[in-house]
């Protein structure tokens, strides 16, 4: 069953057959949402600048400073090269028939000497600035906007933010995950595991696997990991030890001597039960590797647990950082972290499919 | 009295529900429970869960002396309900759908979602927690759309929310936050 040969190869060679996506949040894996404006020719160039200061002070365009006042129009062999933003749709008064359209009707005639303008149309322009990319070339089609491209975002939509090496050493700790996963799902639970890894010293301070067919239905793989890791530093509310495969080290000398981190100043209406003077963010730092993407329950426990990065191999229908909530850039949060998924692919899909039959 | 949020009119659950009687003598407890945390120092928040007229499961704070910061007083108060059945041989699957989490505080997105995992079929609690709430402050994790999350539940909230919120006041004034507890360490 196991392609043994196969394993060898994997980690052998330093290529692996998966590409690792970030889980974005919704407002950079969105579509550029888009907003109705006026634009009109510049009949002469010459006039551009004077023209483009005059419609600044009468439509400054407030909110929708990203977007390029003017362009140069896509028909190269066009009379008039330029093309300008009068104002957006809603500035105006509704017109209601195309025909009706003419310079005068959107620009008061004593103000700007609208002879410069040619007969206006409707355009479409970005309504935000774009945030990544995608986004950027999507809201271009439509008209020229500014983007302060975020480089590693870019590189990382395009699955390729990892080494060759940093992968190899991905799909070894994933590897680990598949290992418990198996050695869980021969127990009769659930085939989902997980394991909490330091990346500066690469060591694995917790294996864990899905333990909600014993004695408490929350143990759940990332919860299990969370308690041994808890564990390992002299602390943990469980005993796993009936499970062979849940295992916690000891962390070695970390940079973080004591990993009990003094707590921003309390806000008096905070309500956080878990941020009293002195709290144990245990997984500050940590990755997280899972097969499967977490629950709500086990996504909002790492954010507790401040963990610092979370790969895991495949969505899940519940799932809360990427599928039903995005709770890694949840807003109102105190703790945001990275999220990437795909890491092993195929072996993580594999475990679920298993799941399916025996159910 | 505390307003009714999110019925779910097809879940058969909601004829699943407690006296206003009830109510009133299990939050009585609850309060006194966080007012008993106080006055050790602790986060003043009640945590109560009532199976049948009984309390089943009682839960403080745990996060420090297990270095696990998901041992809030709900998760902690849920495994003593699993402790009770295992003890009494009961099926928890059963006891769960019957038994009622009373908190002073709205439980967060991560005890939401415990509740929701076992089919805890009524939450009822104090005050709202506006940064980690997961009964309708940050998500509504009881209502939202997961049919692989366990059931929807139904909350009724601001039971005497200002009286919780005064106690948690007083817990952090009293717990200075510019002189943190001395930690013994050398370095
Ligand atoms: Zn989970
Ligand atoms: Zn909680």
């Amino acid at each position: 069953m196991e392609p043994q040969c196969k394993r060898r190869k994997a980690s052998e060679s330093e290529t692996v057959a998966w590409d690792v996506f970030p889980v974005l949040s919704d407002e950079q894996s969105q579509d550029a949402e888009l907003l109705e404006a006026y634009a009109a020719p510049i009949i002469n160039k010459k006039e551009t600048s004077r023209l483009v200061k005059e419609l600044a002070s009468i439509y400054p365009l407030p909110g929708v400073q990203h977007i390029k006042r003017v362009r140069a129009c896509k028909d190269s062999g066009s009379l008039n090269p330029l093309e300008v933003i009068v104002c957006l749709v809603r500035d105006v008064q509704p017109i209601p028939n195309n025909k009706d359209l003419s310079i005068s009707a959107l620009l008061p005639s004593d103000r700007v000497d609208i002879s410069g303008l040619g007969k206006p149309f409707l355009v479409k322009v970005p309504a935000y600035p774009p945030l990544t990319r995608p986004q950027f070339e999507q809201a271009s089609r439509h008209w020229p906007t500014s983007f302060h491209e975020d480089k590693r975002v870019t590189v990382a939509l395009k699955g390729q933010l990892f080494t060759a090496d940093q992968k190899a050493k991905m799909q070894k700790f994933m590897t680990a995950a598949v290992m418990a996963a198996k050695a869980g799902r021969a127990l009769g639970m659930d085939a989902v595991g997980a394991v909490i890894v330091d990346p500066q010293t690469e060591r694995v301070l917790a294996t864990g696997h899905d333990c909600r067919g014993g004695a408490n239905p929350l143990h759940h793989a990332v919860m299990v990991c969370i308690d041994l890791v808890a564990r390992g530093q002299g602390g943990g509310a469980y005993k796993f030890d009936r499970y062979p495969t849940c295992q916690f080290s000891v962390p070695t000398s970390s940079p973080h001597q004591s990993r009990t981190v003094i707590s921003p100043s309390v806000d008096l209406l905070g309500l956080d039960q878990a941020e009293q003077s002195w709290v144990p963010y245990i997984c500050t730092g940590y990755d997280l590797y899972v097969t499967r993407e977490p629950c709500v329950m086990c996504a909002m426990a790492l954010v507790h647990s401040r963990i610092g990065r979370v790969f895991y191999g495949v969505a899940s229908e519940d799932g809360a950082l990427g599928t039903k909530y995005k709770i890694h850039t949840q807003k109102d949060l105190n703790h945001h972290f990275e999220v990437f998924k795909g890491v092993l692919e195929q072996e993580c899909e594999e475990l679920k499919q298993d799941g399916a039959l025996i159910k | 009295m505390g307003t009714e949020t999110d019925d779910n009119p097809a879940d058969h659950r909601n004829t699943f529900q407690p006296s206003s009687e009830e109510i009133e003598h299990w939050m009585q407890k609850a309060f006194d429970m966080a007012k008993e945390a106080l006055e050790n120092g602790e986060v003043p928040v009640g945590c109560l869960m009532v199976y049948n007229n009984e309390v089943l499961g009682r839960g403080r704070n745990e996060v420090n002396e297990t270095k696990n910061a998901t041992r809030h007083a709900e998760m902690v108060a849920l495994d003593h309900v699993l402790q009770w059945c295992h003890q009494e041989n009961r099926n928890s699957k059963e006891v769960f759908k019957e038994t009622v989490l009373y908190v002073t505080v709205e439980p967060c997105i991560m005890c939401a979602g415990a509740l929701r995992l076992l089919n805890i079929p009524l939450v009822v609690y104090g005050c709202r927690n506006e940064r980690f709430g997961g009964c309708g402050s940050v998500l509504n994790v009881p209502a939202d759309e997961l049919p692989r999350t366990g059931a929807p539940f139904k909350c009724i909230s601001g039971f005497r929310s200002e009286e919780a919120v005064e106690l948690l006041k007083l817990f952090y004034k009293q717990e200075n936050p510019n002189a943190p507890k001395p930690k013994a360490r050398k370095d």
